[in-house]
């Protein structure tokens, strides 16, 4: 962990793409279909990124997505998936089942101790749990040992500081001072963990205004901030939007359907084809679609009925 | 609202049912994520024979939440509303690793004789036949959680066009993504210094099991009104345990079935179930 000073740390979706290198280990914010930093992956799949090395808890669009672009070479999630949406992640899937990418299956908790020890500076911490399962074969690393003090058998999990943060938050000032509202999901401890953070947000404010929102990320952990309003769609970004579950049955029908079909379907329209996060919000249905995915605030019948889309209503 | 009278319950309702009654009272309860059936069975518990059980919700973790409606994903504010907070998430696992999480509902799509579940990887881990979603926080909690419901919709086994059959209760687990009883090793969890007693219920489309107290091998304890020991028996690849008296489950009252279904209007649990189970349907 750097300490950043910048008193202006505001970037471009690029810049901040950009300090994302070639084989780091990267930590993705958000969790299954909420507040997944969607524009900066997309920029990192623009910027023909490789070799990078995915951890984190539950996931889905995004790291599926990364897989689809050949962006990850090694996962070690606790779960990559569309729960009862659309069931498997096809890129994901096709990915680890071909060896292109190392399978480094994790557990939720494991992973929290891994990136606590990191926070608290120490090499590792213990977990009672994990024995008698497969995961200490799929994890060398893991070391076991009898507690000195109770003589019970533990799991010690090392330390693990990701390389790069990649973290979308509702508010956010110049200065990289964060407001994310929950549920956080792993959010703060990847940013207490990594060495750096680059984050996305709907909205610039103040110093003073963030600091009425009680934030609760400093902003010497920030390196960059970037404002992209919509930045998480296709996932949801509560207060702001639901989300896109007609994009999502398009998206999980290009991938479905094999790689080439989720180049031409899929990657070359949205991620590659529009120039700006602005054209990207255009190609997606733009206004009309955006109202749309807000509409979840009218009431709960209208919220119900984001959930039921129909299928292929990509604009 | 709808006022036609309940007559009847689909499976899926009465299988909900089932799960909820593994709920005692006062536990700390949770479910994982996807998860719409316990999600519906602890809505249901709390409002009827556990009223003092804590809910805390599958991916928000937000603590007895009130939901308009379940939504097919489930970091979704729809699940945190009526909740007066949500906890973060080491809260949860630290709460489970300290021993004061009563119950856990899990699942997996190879189950073995002694509860351990398979949620990662068909075929060898390191280069997977399938490549399942993976086991979120299944690993930890399982061997954390004092007492755990296992459910499965999927207990029917599958028959592939070569005649092969592909079973969920296996007789060899591929990958051991959360514990039972006894380990790959024949390790009890005991020995393992693990907390709790393990799956203590498990809940499927064909019956409601335990596990036998001295072998640890699943038990059958009761059959739905339209299933048999033998659907059991042709559906399952190792010897079950049959218990001496095999019962028919309790039927839910319209009044618990009402309930599921103000919660599930969208009726996103019936995703996890085959449509020949949804068919099936029990006069009350």
């Amino acid at each position: 962990m750097a300490v950043f000073t910048s008193e202006n740390k505001r970037m471009l979706l690029a810049e901040a793409a950009s300090i994302v290198q070639d084989g780091m280990t990267i930590a993705i914010g958000g969790g299954l279909s909420w507040r997944e930093p969607m524009a900066l992956l997309r920029e990192l799949v623009r910027q023909g990124r490789r070799n990078l090395h995915a951890v984190g808890t539950a996931h889905g669009v995004d790291v599926d997505l990364l897989c689809g672009a050949g962006v990850i070479d090694i996962i070690e999630e606790s779960y990559v998936g569309f729960e009862q949406d659309f069931g498997m992640a096809p890129n994901f899937r096709r990915a680890c089942e071909s060896g292109r990418v190392q399978v480094l299956d994790t557990c939720c908790h494991t992973i929290i101790q891994q990136l606590r020890a990191a926070e608290y500076g120490v090499p590792f911490l213990p977990v009672r749990s994990v024995q008698g399962t497969d995961f200490l074969r799929l994890h060398p690393e893991y070391k076991t040992m009898t507690c000195p003090f109770t003589d019970l058998p533990l799991v010690l999990v090392p330390a693990l500081a990701p390389d790069v943060a990649i973290i979308h938050a509702q508010y956010g000032d110049a200065q990289g001072n964060l407001k994310i509202l929950p549920p956080l999901v792993a959010d703060l401890f990847f940013i207490r963990a990594s060495k750096h953070v680059i984050a996305s947000v709907e909205k610039i404010v103040s110093t003073d205004e963030l600091r009425s929102m009680e934030p609760n990320v400093p902003y010497f952990w920030v390196e960059s901030v970037v404002e992209a309003p919509y930045g998480a769609h296709p996932t949801s970004c509560y207060p702001f939007y639901a989300y896109d579950r007609a994009h999502l049955t398009d998206y999980y029908h290009a991938a479905q359907a094999g790689p080439e079909s989720f180049m031409n379907e899929y990657l070359a329209p949205y991620v590659f084809r529009p120039a700006t996060h602005g054209e990207y919000l255009s190609l997606i249905g733009g206004a009309a679609k955006l109202q749309e995915l807000e509409s979840w605030k009218d009431s709960d019948d209208a919220w119900r009925t984001l959930f039921t889309a129909p299928e292929g209503a990509i604009a | 609202m709808n006022a036609e009278p309940i007559t009847y319950a689909t499976l899926p309702e009465v299988m909900i049912y089932q799960a909820a009654l593994t709920i005692q009272d006062g536990e700390l309860v949770f479910h994982g994520y996807g998860s719409p059936v316990p999600t519906l069975a602890m809505l249901l518990a709390k409002r009827t024979h556990a009223s003092h059980m804590v809910h805390i919700e599958g991916a928000t973790y937000g603590i007895n939440p009130e939901p308009p409606f379940l939504p097919p994903t489930s970091n979704d504010w729809s699940l945190e509303q009526g909740s007066v907070m949500a906890i973060g998430i080491s809260d949860l696992f630290d709460i489970a690793a300290r021993g004061d999480m009563g119950r856990m509902f899990l699942s997996g799509v190879q189950v073995d004789r002694h509860g351990n579940l398979n949620v990662t990887a068909i075929g060898d881990p390191d280069t997977p036949r399938v490549k399942l979603p993976g086991s979120g926080g299944g690993c930890n909690l399982s061997g954390d959680v004092q007492h755990i419901t296992i459910w499965t919709t999927g207990h029917r086994a599958l028959t592939h066009k070569a005649g092969k059959r592909q079973f969920r209760f296996v007789q060899h687990i591929d990958f051991i993504s959360s514990i039972g009883h006894v380990s790959r090793d024949g390790i009890s969890r005991q020995a393992l210094g693990l907390r709790g007693g393990g799956p203590d219920w498990v809940v499927t489309e064909l019956g409601v099991f335990d596990f036998d107290p001295v072998t640890h091998v699943l038990r059958l304890r009761a059959l739905y009104p339209d299933t048999s020991v033998q659907d059991v028996l042709d559906n399952t690849e190792f010897e079950p345990v049959i218990a001496s008296e095999v019962s028919i489950v309790p039927l839910p009252t319209p009044e618990h079935v009402a309930l599921i279904r103000r919660f599930d209007p969208l009726r996103t649990h019936q995703r996890e179930f085959k449509s020949t189970d949804l068919s099936r349907c029990f006069d009350l």
